[in-house]
């Protein structure tokens, strides 16, 4: 098994044009379609009415994603009618305004950030006016008390749903990396495993069989060098983003990487699956595209799945283990989900692939004695 | 040393290979002649123990190769007709590669490979990437792997399909070399029947699945006894002449060459002035009249009606 590992990785050295395309493609696209060059907040144009106070503003400072830049009203309604903003803000005393040029994914966002911070002011008043406290400073004092109580709480909240409460959050940056580094890792994968077919209509195949060596091994052998490189592509791509265009993963950089172990064992699996159906490389080379390109489309990789609303599509998404990738790496990054949450989806990517490499191997086993 | 057992392979509807009995003794070198499509890459294929058969048996030392094939495959070394071979890696490279799958190792494994480069005739090329090296080249590295672990037995298909004359020269005398060194036993499969002749001692010859004739050269060729073959030589012919011959009650059989017509006929019947005389009739200017020695391909032409590489 490890001669037929170093005689893999041996032609891999001498041609490694494959991955480099496909690890280049997933990078290029990504920075094009995610407009990555550099995390990005977004801008809201915002008009503050008088008799607002500052508190609300303070609550509005330490939204990480969102950036509020004041201005006049009539300029906040000039930039969102000439498309220079997606959303603009209007702040009242007692409520808010969303000037909405496009319905955007953001403007759910941003109305969810602004009426937490209009409740958080009235219920540090209504707490205020409770307490008796008079005088400005004592108030103050207060309050801060107050916030440092909540930020140690005597119970831990866990969110037990995977999908959060139904709003979802979308992070272009994030979505497109992870898209397209799952849609290309299909193909070199596909194309690693591509090989036993090859080798099964040239004899190399034939010769192994006849020679000491174990079947399993020369499986094990060719599901391992395909699922490294495989890995290793993704890997490399993930660590471009993360420390070249310095995007944070959310802090789960870690957890990311260990997330596309089963991704990438249902894809060689996959694969496998194909190689045993396809009966020549023309073929190969005719169904890959089409399975590659569906399953982008339907497991979310080039737009979120969120905003599909098709039944019937979201049905076939759960037989797509791009679906279940981009479900685990959102989850764990854009929505901070515990692993609890992602457990099911890595659990179906495992079970996926352990059925289509059954079912692929069998198929191929046909011929032999 | 291995018996075939009326063999039969079917695929779908077709069968590919048709009760098929034959055997191999040991420091022979037996030929399996036949067209493309005659079944000889599924015999071996059932032979070597990689496909199964339909009914029939494969009989090594007296146990199933079907059932039982490891015994079988450790004295067996196999040449597909496939250039089997990672294109990417060097001649010596490839050789290291199926030298440890035969659990070689170290000095073993260097001596081994030396060995076969040399008998190969690619010592000088051993660091060349095997994409770079000619179609015989490719055919002698394509052999060298199948020797590596000192087989008892090689099992060769088609080893020269699509070389030049001089490779093809070169695989022959190995091969020879080998049997006549080594006492290994050699199983060929060819179209060309010149290498047969050349090779073999002994001789199957397989047609559309079914066994048509086997022996040695000579009991093969005994085969045409009674009949002759007439080799009729000419710069050109015409339609009218071959028609004539064609539909002389004499001629058993014939074949149609550019400048050269082949006809079959009874040993008692005295063709060449018949031959004169059509010639003369339709104005053909004859170059010669030639009485052959019969061939493998002559006595391929009389037991199907087609020449070998139809």
């Amino acid at each position: 098994m490890i001669g037929i590992l170093l005689a893999k990785f041996k032609q891999f050295i001498r041609s490694p044009w494959t991955f480099v395309i496909f690890t280049g493609m997933s990078i290029v696209m990504a920075l094009i379609f995610g407009g990555s060059t550099g995390p990005t907040n977004l801008k809201i144009p915002t008009y503050t009415e008088q008799g607002v106070d500052n508190s609300i503003k303070d609550i509005l400072e330490v939204e990480e994603t969102m950036e509020f830049s004041y201005m006049t009203e009539e300029e906040v309604r000039e930039r969102v009618s000439t498309g220079k903003a997606e959303l603009g803000v209007i702040l009242k005393e007692d409520s808010y305004q969303l000037v909405v040029g496009v319905d955007s994914f953001n403007a759910g966002l941003v109305e969810q950030a602004i009426a937490s911070a209009y409740m958080e002011r009235n219920l540090e008043q209504q707490i205020l006016e409770v307490s008796g406290l008079t005088s400005t400073t004592e108030q103050e004092a207060f309050i801060e008390d107050m916030k440092e109580e909540l930020s140690s709480p005597v119970f831990d909240l866990d969110s037990k749903s995977f999908r959060g409460e139904g709003a979802f959050v979308y992070n272009s940056n994030l979505q497109h990396v992870f898209g397209f580094s799952l849609f290309f890792v299909i193909y070199t994968i596909a194309y690693n495993v591509l090989p036993i077919l090859i080798e099964k209509r040239g004899g190399i195949w034939d010769r192994m069989i006849l020679s000491p060596i174990k079947k399993w091994e020369m499986y094990v052998a060719n599901l391992i060098y395909s699922f490294v490189t495989g890995y290793i592509q993704v890997v490399v791509t993930f660590l471009v983003f993360r420390y070249l265009v310095g995007i944070d993963f959310n802090g789960r950089f870690v957890e990311t990487l260990l997330l596309l172990v089963p991704y990438v064992f249902a894809i060689v699996s996959l694969a496998i699956l194909i190689t045993a159906i396809a009966k020549t490389v023309q073929q190969f080379n005719a169904i890959l595209p089409i399975v590659a390109v569906s399953m982008a489309m339907i497991g979310g990789a080039y737009w979120p799945i969120e905003i599909v609303y098709s039944e019937i599509l979201l049905m076939i998404a759960k037989i797509d283990p791009l679906y279940y990738g981009m479900q685990m790496l959102t989850g764990a990054t854009v929505y901070g989900h515990p692993f609890q949450e992602i457990f099911v989806p890595l659990s179906v990517l495992v079970l996926m692939g352990v059925v289509m490499t059954g079912i692929g191997i069998h198929l191929m086993e046909r011929r032999h004695v | 040393m291995i018996e075939l057992v009326n063999l039969t392979k079917e695929y779908k509807n077709v069968k590919a290979v048709k009760n098929l009995s034959m055997f191999i003794e040991r420091g022979e070198i037996v030929g399996l002649l036949g067209p493309n499509g005659a079944g000889k890459s599924t015999a071996i294929s059932m032979l070597s123990s990689l496909v199964e058969p339909t009914s029939g048996d494969v009989r090594f030392e007296n146990s199933s190769i079907i059932k039982n094939p490891s015994k079988f495959r450790k004295i067996v070394g196999i040449v597909p007709q496939e250039i089997a071979l990672y294109e990417d890696l060097t001649a010596e490279e490839n050789l290291h590669f199926f030298g440890r799958i035969y659990h070689l190792r170290g000095a073993k494994l260097k001596q081994k490979v030396e060995e076969v480069l040399e008998q190969i005739g690619l010592s000088d090329r051993r660091k060349d990437v095997v994409k770079k090296f000619s179609g015989g080249m490719k055919r002698r590295l394509n052999i060298g792997v199948a020797m590596l672990h000192d087989p008892e037995m090689i099992i060769m298909d088609e080893p020269t399909v699509g070389i030049d004359p001089q490779s093809r020269n070169y695989i022959l005398e190995t091969v020879k070399r080998l049997n006549e060194e080594r006492n290994m036993t050699v199983l060929y499969t060819s179209h060309y029947m010149e290498e047969v002749e050349f090779l073999c001692d002994r001789i199957y010859i397989m047609d559309k699945g079914d066994l048509i004739a086997s022996g040695t050269k000579e009991e093969i060729k005994k085969i045409l006894s009674s009949e002759n073959t007439i080799a009729i030589k000419a710069d050109r012919f015409n339609k009218e002449f071959l028609d004539a011959l064609q539909n002389h009650p004499s001629v058993n059989r014939i074949t149609i060459g550019e400048r050269e017509v082949l006809i079959i006929v009874p040993r008692a019947v005295n063709m060449f002035s018949e031959v004169i005389k059509i010639a003369e009739e339709y104005g053909i200017e004859l170059v010669s009249v030639d009485n052959k020695a019969p061939t493998l391909e002559d006595v391929f032409l009389h037991l199907t009606g087609r020449a070998l590489r139809d």
